[in-house]
Formats: C-alpha cells, structure tokens, sequence
C-alpha cells in the first residue's frame, strides 16, 4: 500500500516526465501523436484543476456563514453572486452573447464582472503614487541611479514629456533596448537556468512538494 | 515638527486627489500632443501591413477586465488593421476571465468592418490548459478547438480553410497580461512551429520583453496604453487609447513632481539633523 | 428600461463603492469586493462546464466515440479526491501526472528559448561587415544592434550573471564586477518602476473614462447621482460611527 501511496505517483513523474522532455526531439509520427494526445488530456484535466482551486473558497465561506461569525453577511453576498452568475450562465448556456447580441450573462459580464476587477486594480495607481512619495529616496547612490533611471522612462513614455525634454524619448529607449534588456537577460537566463533545474528535480524525485500532505 | 516633516507625513488622501484631479481633468479638456512612434511598435505594424490579403493572423487576447484599459485598445486597433488589410482573422483566449470581453470587441470590430464570422474571421473561445494548448493547436488546431465560441464546428469554416495548426499561421499576435502570453507563445508555440510572432503587452511587463525582441524572437512589441496609441496613430484611427495619452502625461509628471518634493523634504531634514548634531 | 442603461448604473455603483475604499475601508466596498469574488467565481464555473464537460468530453464521446477522452475525466476525477480525506491520497497519481509532463515539456523549450537562444543573442560579432565600407565599429546608441551596444549588453549581462553567483566571494576585481552588476539592475528597476506607474496610471485612465461616459444624459448621469449617494452613505457611516460608544476590551 505504501508503494502505491508513495512510490507509483513519483514513479508517474519520472516516466512521463522523462517520456515528453525526450518526445522534443522525436519527431516520429507516434510521438507526435503522442505529444497531441496528451496535451488534449492536460486541457481537459485543466479544468478540473480549476474547479478545484475555486472550491475551496466554498467551504471558507460556508464556514464563516454556518457559524455567523464576523462578516457572515458579506460571505452571503458572495454566495448570492456566485450562484446568480451560475444560474444565468447556464440559462445562457454558457454564451455571453449570441449571435452579437447580448445574453444575460453577458450582462453580468460586461456590467458587474468587468467594472468590478477593473476598479479593483485601478485603485492601485493611487497606492502606487503614494508610496512613490512615502518611498523614494535617494538614501545612496544606487537608490539615486534607480530613481533618475524611473525618471527618464517616465518622462520619456509621454507625449508631454518628449516635449518638455525632447531626448528623453530617445534616453529612455536607449535604456529599456540595452540597459533594461541586458538585465532581463541575465535575470531570464538565470530563472530558466533554476527552473530547468527544479523540473529535473521533480522527474527524479527529489522534489516532492507538489504532491501536497495528507494521509500516507 | 518642521515644515519639512508634517509635508513628508501628509495625509495619503490629499495625494490621491492630487492624482484624480491629473487623470481627470486632461480626460475632460484634451490637449492632444503628438505621439512619437517607437520601433517596437512600428515592428508589429509593418508586419501585418506587409502581409498578402487573406494571410491568417492569430490573436489570442491573454488578458482579463484587470488589463483592460491597456490592452482592450490595443486588440482594437490590430483587430482594425487586420481587417482592413483583409487578413483573415483567427481570435482567441487562454484566460477564462477575458473571454466575454473578447468576443465583445471582435464582434463590435468585425461589425463597424463589414465582415463576416466564419467567413472573414472566427472566435475559437477559451480553453483551460494554458501551455497544452497552445502545443496542441500545434499539433492540430482543430483537435484543440472543436468546436468555435458559438458551437458551430471548426472544421470546415471557410476562414479556416488550409490551416491545420500553428505551422499554417502566418502571423501570430498574443496580447498578454502575464502567463499564458507572450513568453508562452513563444516557448510552447513558434519554438517548434516557427511561425512569425508579436507581442503586445501591459506596461508592468513590457520591460521583461526586451530580451526577447532584441533576440528576435518576438518581432515587435506594443507596450501598454502608450503601445496602444501608437497604433492607433499608426492606423489612422484615433481611439481611447489616444484619448487617454493626455491623462498619463499628466499622471507621469505629477509622480515626477511628488518624488522631488519627498527628496527635496528628505535631504532638508537629514541638513537639519546634521546641522544639530554638529552643534550638539 | 434599456438593459444597457441599467447596466451603466449597475456598473457605476460598483466602481464607485470600489473607490470608496480611498477613503477608508467601509462596507460599500466590502459589499462590492465579496460581489466580485461571487461573479467572478460563478462566471469561471460556467465557463469551464461549458468549454470543458460540454464541449471538450461530452460532445466529442457522444457525437465521435472518442472514447480515450474518459482517461483524462478519470484523472481530473482523482484530482477532486482532495475533498474525501480517506482518498485524498488518489489526487497524488493527477498532480504526478500533470507534473511530470509539465515538467517532461518544459525542459527541452525552456533551454532551446530562453537559455540558448538569448546566449546566442549575447554573444554576437563585435564588428559588422558593411559593403563599401569593409570591416566597421558602429557607435550608434540609438540603434539597439550596434557595436557599442552589443558590448554594453555584453557587459551588463555578465556583470549582474556574476552579482547573482555567490559561490564566489565578490573582492578585488570580482567586487568590481558586481558592483557593475548592480548599477545595471538599478536602473533596470527604476524602467520597472517607471512603466509601472505606467500601467497602473492606465488602468485608473480606463476606469475614470467609463465613469466619464456613464455621466452622459442618455444614461441618467449615473455617474453624478451614485457618486452623491456614495458621499453621502460614507458621511452617514461616519457618523454613526463616531457616536456609537467604543467597544470595551
């Protein structure tokens, strides 16, 4: 039983693993008939991970609603748009529109969904200038490169700007096509280098984390 | 406390004002200052306008209401391009949340352009697997995609005819917001099906993209809402993104502004304190 | 009532309860926070039943007998095992599943597009053949392939690859070097910073320009109505706030 519980998922690991990093340089038929069907599975089994990874939020609020705590009125809210944009999505047959025209469910969409996330990170911009304010000191010199280099680009990425200081414009590609890029190389070269790294580290099992606690 | 110190500890919310009043105000009373085109810009646009009539152009629109200001003008413009240049269209999503915003815009564009669904252009909807299904449109697109947004079949659509997956794209666009986008498109899709690819992206990841457009992996870049307007410009077709380029340079100037009050503040009371060390 | 114009106000209400937020936390954007999660949540189950059971299984083995599709519903079904605590241990065999061909997929691309790929681009002739001209050094900034820029990201790629190793100790001429490393990377976060005020800039721009539109006769003006009956709801939860007594303890 232990072997089942612990081994044969590590074992599934290291086979498909190693199978689909070799299938890259197979171009067989049978291998990329392979490669075809399996990422077919991983779109499917991608939905499943979805509604798991929502769930949960269902027993959080059920919880906090069952024991009346703090808030349980707002936890209802939640439930009440939940299943209102269940029932309509599935009255609307999952369609926000249909044929151009607007479905219920499109409404919910268009006027709840999309105000709603978009206000939400939209508020951001008021942090942000904020915290530029509360934060941004030149304290040493590395801060005071850091700041005139934000400078530049900020001046140099509106039109208003590129009229006061007319080179900006031209500063400010300068330091995002070399400057900015060679940086971003050296990080990308270097997490890919890690992340290469991590997935040999999952095939052969000496990264174990993913498959989560629970029960032997 | 000094003048110095009560300026550095006021309250946040005279700060936010300040910005609503600069994003506000130059969105009721435009000004209009020119918009200079970058290379990156003009690297996606010249592209699509090179392209032979009834080339195919994917856009997959990898974005949710959270970027929508950037990168919803950005779809528009390309969307007009494309269509103009009478490319046929083949439009997408990999994110679940921006599925009802881009089949909004691809009907309201295709609309004001006189094209037909199935005909000039199709809107395969969304599907979950990120990554998979990018290389399983690789593979064969219509395995990934049986069905279009509106059910009907794939296969046999006349905007589809000749494509059997990615190696039968002529241009491909991805419009990302984070991942699955640009780096995914790359990575799981032109890597081995080689077909050419631009990006456009929202302003926060736009500087990681870099490495990719001067390897030429990627060729062109649109980066946020400026991205935007400068298509806009490009195409002829002012849009919100041109509208909104007055607020940003107001916004952009008003941080600068801030940022030099909080130093100018800061070194005066690190001179204060120095000055009382000394003396003391 | 035009769905459209109820919709205006709909979506102006809860933009503006959202913003109430600068204010100070209060319920109108607690109400408007949990709504989201709620829409948010059931918009993303409706689609996935959709997309997933109804068009990618149900269709395809009812109407084509694909009949191998019933292992990856068996897989995504073990996954679910999370929720019983006595089979929790079947979900290990999906997520091993998933893993291990994410894994299997991502090493060969990763290495081929973002390692390889971007050494190669790194490494580029330092001088250029130009016909007419022969051999030449082009000291062009502003062009990104020239020369004096292939040293330069040459230089900064090294320098910040050294700074980020620390298996050696960075004295002498390799402190140098990572210093170097550390001036690039400078100013590479101040662009971040710079093009994140940016787009967090736009996203208030996107919001304030529908907030503008929704202020237009044809809908109502839901946009100055609600924003009055936003002020007015804060100055009413203030006050009461103020003379409710504080909670001992």
């Amino acid at each position: 039983m232990i072997f089942l519980r612990r081994q044969m998922p590590l074992l599934i690991t290291m086979i498909t693993g190693l199978i689909f990093a070799g299938q890259y340089y197979v171009p067989h038929p049978a291998s990329e008939q392979l490669l075809t069907s399996a990422t077919k599975w991983l779109q499917i089994i991608g939905g499943f991970a979805l509604v798991l990874g929502v769930t949960s939020l269902f027993q959080v609020h059920a919880a906090k609603i069952r024991r009346k705590e703090a808030g349980w009125g707002y936890s209802m809210v939640l439930y009440a748009g939940m299943l209102g944009t269940m029932a309509v999505g599935w009255w609307a047959n999952g369609k926000e529109s249909v044929e151009g025209v607007s479905t219920a469910f499109g409404w919910v969409y268009n006027f709840m969904m999309v105000p709603l996330q978009g206000t939400m990170f939209a508020i951001l911009a008021f942090f942000i200038a904020s915290a530029a304010y509360r934060s941004f000191r030149a304290r040493s010199r590395e801060a005071a490169v850091l700041l005139i280099a934000a400078v530049i680009v900020m001046m140099g990425r509106v039109p208003l700007g590129e009229y006061l200081v007319p080179i900006s414009g031209d500063i400010s590609q300068w330091i995002l096509n070399v400057l900015n890029a060679s940086v971003r190389r050296a990080i990308l070269i270097g997490v890919s280098l890690g992340a290469v790294a991590l997935s040999f580290k999952i095939i052969f099992g000496v990264e174990r984390s993913y498959l989560g606690g629970g029960k032997e | 406390m000094s003048f110095a110190e009560r300026m550095l500890k006021i309250d946040r919310r005279i700060i936010f004002v300040v910005i609503a009043l600069c994003t506000l105000l130059p969105l009721l009373y435009p000004v209009g200052l020119p918009i200079k085109i970058s290379q990156e810009v003009r690297g996606v646009y010249d592209h699509i306008e090179s392209l032979p009539e009834r080339s195919v152009i994917l856009l997959s629109l990898d974005f949710d209401p959270a970027s929508k200001p950037e990168l919803y003008p950005q779809a528009v413009a390309i969307l007009r391009h494309a269509f103009k240049k009478n490319l046929r269209v083949v439009a997408m999503t990999l994110w679940v949340s921006g599925t009802g915003m881009a089949d909004e815009l691809l009907t309201k564009v295709a609309n004001e352009s006189g094209k037909q669904r199935g005909a000039d252009y199709v809107f395969l909807g969304w599907s979950p697997g990120g990554t998979a299904v990018i290389i399983n449109m690789g593979q064969d697109l219509y395995n990934a995609f049986p069905s279009d947004y509106g059910s009907k079949p794939t296969k046999g659509q006349p905007v589809l005819e000749g494509v059997n997956s990615l190696k039968d794209v002529t241009y491909a666009v991805s419009l990302g917001a984070g991942n699955p986008g640009v780096e995914a498109w790359y990575v799981f899709g032109k890597d081995k099906y080689k077909f050419e690819l631009g990006g456009g992206c929202t302003g926060v990841m736009a500087p990681g993209l870099y490495p990719l457009l001067r390897s030429g992996q990627i060729n062109g870049l649109i980066g946020g809402l400026r991205g935007a307007a400068e298509y806009e410009s490009l195409i002829g077709q002012k849009g919100r993104a041109v509208a909104g380029m007055d607020a940003q340079s107001a916004t952009h100037v008003a941080i600068i502004v801030l940022v030099a009050l909080c130093n100018m503040f800061y070194f005066t009371l690190r001179r204060q304190a120095r000055q009382q060390g000394s003396q003391s | 009532m035009d769905a459209t114009i109820i919709g205006a106000w709909v979506a102006t209400g809860l933009t503006l309860f959202i913003f109430s937020f600068l204010y100070k936390d209060n319920p109108l954007f607690k109400l408007a926070e949990n709504l989201y999660v709620g829409v948010s949540v059931g918009y993303t189950i409706v689609k996935t039943y959709d997309t997933v059971i109804v068009h990618l299984i149900w269709k395809p083995i009812v109407e084509n007998q694909e009949w191998t599709l019933l292992i990856p519903v068996a897989i995504g079904l073990l996954m679910l095992t999370r929720y019983v605590p006595k089979a929790a241990w079947l979900s290990r065999y999906a997520f091993a599943f998933i893993v291990g061909v994410g894994a299997g997929l991502a090493i060969p691309r990763t290495v081929s597009s973002f390692i390889l790929k971007q050494i190669e681009d790194t490494i580029r002739p330092l001088l250029m053949l130009v016909p007419g001209e022969g051999v030449t050094f082009s000291w062009n900034l502003m062009n990104p392939a020239s020369s004096v820029n292939v040293i330069i990201v040459l230089i900064g790629v090294s320098s910040v690859l050294f700074y980020f190793f620390f298996s050696v100790e960075h004295k002498g001429p390799g402190k140098m070097v990572a210093r170097t490393g550390v001036m690039f990377l400078m100013i590479a976060f101040g662009a971040a910073f710079g093009y994140t005020v940016m787009a967090r800039m736009s996203l208030l721009i996107g919001r304030l320009t529908d907030l503008i539109e929704y202020s237009d006769p044809s809908y109502g003006r839901p946009t100055l109505w609600l924003a009055l009956v936003t002020i007015g709801t804060l100055i009413a939860l203030s006050l009461r706030s103020r003379s409710e007594p504080p909670e001992e303890g």
